[in-house]
Order: C-alpha cells, then sequence, then structure tokens
C-alpha cells in the first residue's frame, strides 16, 4: 500500500511538472512572434544581437566623445570670448594710433599767425609737426585736422595750404597730446622751433593744457593695392 | 488510484503552466527538448508498464535525467556551433515511435485475443446448439 501511495505521488509529481513545463512552451510559443525569428536560427539570432551590440557600443562610444568635443569647444569658447575681449582692446587701442577715434589728454596747443610781414607757409607746419613726433607727441592736429600717416600737409598755388585735402587758413592752431613737459621744451629749447620761427619775423604762441581734445580723422584709409604679405613657411622636406 | 494521481498532477499542472511567465526565446528550445525528452521517458515508462517491468526509480531517473542531459546537452551544441539538439530529437522521438509502437501492438494483441475468445465463446455455443 505505501507502495503505492509513493509511486501515485510521484507519478502525479513528474505529470505535473511535465505539463506545467508543456503549457508554459505552448504560452511562449504562442506569444513568441515566430514570424518574423522562424526563418533565423538562434546563433544567427545571437550574431545579430552581439553586431546589435557592438553597433550600440559604438554609438554610444561617439556620443561620449561627441560630448567631450562639445565641453572642449565651450571651453575653448570661452577662451574666445577672452580673446575676442583681448582683440577689442587690440582694436580700439589701434584705432587710436591710427586717428580714427577722438582724444583728449594733456598736451600742447601752438598757435601760428600770419602778421604783416610774414606768412606761414606748408613747411612751418611740417616742421612743427615734425617737432612734435620727436617730442613723442601721440595725436597731432592742425586746426582740428588730425594728422595721420597718409597725411599731408601741403602749399598748392602758392596760396593756400591743404592739410588732408582740406584747406586750413590761419591762425594755425596745433594740438598735440602727448607729455606736456616734453612736448614744451622740445619746442622751446634754444635755437628750437619756437626761436627758429620768432627769428624769421613769424608769430608763435603756445600753452601747455591739461585736458587737450584732438578729433578723430574723418577721412577714408582704403588699401586698394597694398596686400598684406605673409613670408611663407619654408616646409622642412627630409 | 495512480490514474487520478495522473488526471490531478495534469489539470494543476496545466493551470500552474498557464499563469507562468512567458520565458525568453532564447530558452524555449532547452525547454522544448527537456519536453521531448520527459515525454520519451513518459512512453517509455507506459510500455514498461504494460511489459510488467515498471520501475519508479529507472522511471524518475530516466525523466529528470534525460531532461536535464538533453538541456546540458543543447547548451554544449550551442557553445560548439553544433545542433546537438537534432540528435538527441532523433534519439528522443524515435524512442518514442518504438514504445509507441509497443504500446499499439499490447492494445492490439489485446483486442485481437478478445475478438477471438467472442469467436470461440460463439462457436462453442452454436457447438453447443448442434451437439443439442
Amino acid at each position: 500500500m505505501k507502495a503505492k501511495v509513493t509511486m501515485a505521488i510521484s507519478i502525479a509529481f513528474t505529470a505535473l511538472i511535465l505539463t506545467m513545463v508543456m503549457f508554459t512552451q505552448f504560452k511562449t510559443v504562442d506569444e513568441t512572434d515566430i514570424t518574423a525569428i522562424e526563418t533565423m536560427r538562434e546563433t544567427e539570432l545571437r550574431s545579430e544581437l552581439a553586431s546589435w551590440k557592438a553597433k550600440y557600443e559604438e554609438i554610444e562610444a561617439k556620443i561620449d566623445e561627441n560630448e567631450n568635443r562639445i565641453n572642449e569647444y565651450k571651453a575653448e569658447l570661452e577662451n574666445d570670448e577672452n580673446a575676442s575681449t583681448i582683440l577689442e582692446n587690440e582694436v580700439k587701442e589701434a584705432e587710436s594710433y591710427l586717428g580714427k577715434t577722438n582724444l583728449q589728454g594733456e598736451g600742447i596747443v601752438v598757435t601760428l599767425k600770419d602778421n604783416d610781414t610774414r606768412d606761414i607757409i606748408h613747411s612751418d607746419l611740417l616742421d612743427l609737426i615734425n617737432e612734435l613726433n620727436i617730442a613723442g607727441a601721440e595725436a597731432i592736429s592742425i586746426n582740428d585736422e588730425r594728422i595721420v600717416s597718409n597725411s599731408e600737409v601741403v602749399l598748392v598755388n602758392n596760396t593756400m595750404i591743404l592739410v588732408n585735402t582740406k584747406r586750413v587758413a590761419g591762425p594755425y592752431v596745433v594740438k598735440a597730446i602727448g607729455d606736456k613737459q616734453y612736448l614744451q621744451s622740445a619746442l622751446t629749447i634754444k635755437d628750437g622751433y619756437v626761436d627758429l620761427i620768432k627769428s624769421d619775423g613769424k608769430d608763435i604762441e603756445y600753452y601747455v593744457d591739461d585736458n587737450i581734445i584732438i578729433p578723430a580723422y574723418d577721412g577714408e584709409q582704403v588699401l586698394k593695392q597694398a596686400k598684406e604679405y605673409i613670408e611663407e613657411e619654408e616646409e622642412v622636406k627630409k | 488510484m495512480i490514474y487520478i494521481a495522473i488526471i490531478l498532477g495534469c489539470v494543476i499542472g496545466a493551470i500552474l503552466g498557464s499563469f507562468a511567465p512567458v520565458i525568453p526565446y532564447t530558452y524555449s528550445s532547452y525547454l522544448s527538448i527537456a519536453i521531448v525528452a520527459a515525454l520519451d521517458t513518459v512512453f517509455g515508462g507506459i510500455a514498461s508498464v504494460l511489459k510488467g517491468n515498471f520501475d519508479l526509480k529507472i522511471f524518475l531517473s530516466g525523466f529528470f535525467g534525460n531532461s536535464i542531459l538533453s538541456i546540458a546537452l543543447t547548451f554544449l551544441g550551442e557553445q560548439l556551433n553544433v545542433d546537438i539538439y537534432l540528435a538527441a530529437i532523433v534519439v528522443f522521438v524515435g524512442r518514442m515511435f518504438t514504445n509507441l509502437a509497443i504500446i499499439r501492438r499490447y492494445y492490439i494483441d489485446k483486442w485481437v485475443k478478445m475478438i477471438e475468445k467472442k469467436k470461440d465463446v460463439q462457436n462453442e455455443e452454436v457447438e453447443n446448439k448442434a451437439e443439442v
């Protein structure tokens, strides 16, 4: 009797497991989309899965790389912002040198006047400009015409003086920004410019000021023929 | 009593299996080969019952041992890239047919014997009537 019960239980257990597994499998087969994968063998599926995984990893690596690059660019951008402010300052400085901006500062104002006996000629102005430049003038103007690198001071028809292609007439007020001590002493030195002009019988007045305003050059400076020459780096061929 | 046990086991197993979660397709091939192995053992068991040499220990060890072995072989084949499960299926299904043949013959023999017995009885009755 006992053996029979054991056998019955064992066989019931076996039948239970078998049917359970079978029904699980039926359900699995039923719910899996076999038509899509039935033509593929498991190994193929496996290799496909592996390839997809590899692709995924590759793409992930690329994403990482791109993120790094973005961060790099961001850092560079910040640097660029710094660089751009520096460049802007440089540009402003260069513009000041070129005479594109109004300037103010300490300096000297020299006034040359025609008198009854002698007229002021253009070479007087040129000499004055040279003297001022030697004395370290940073900006010079004649009757508010800014003297820049391509400014001219010419006598036309022995009657009129042109500065920056504009006619200037006496009294000629020459302003110069720079170290006022240097400028003054450079002009008033013995046998200097002031003495020379006075000995010529021409009128000259000057005074130093702490706040001289020199306007910007209002002409155009265009380079039509000149181009920047860049020395080509010699390639070292081995 | 054994029949009741079998029916009970089947019903409970069917219910449990119906509520079991779906297994991944990758592993369902292992399960299917295990089912084939188990079914083979079941038919072998029935055949041995009919022959009269049924042994519970052999039946149970065959049931679980064959299932596990077939799963292991399938796994090995997967690793070796050889379809070993095909060999397992051939063997198990072949044996299932053999066992089914034994069962069929047994019942056919039984049936034939029954008919012959009936004929004998009829013949005897006819003879008896004739004698009478």
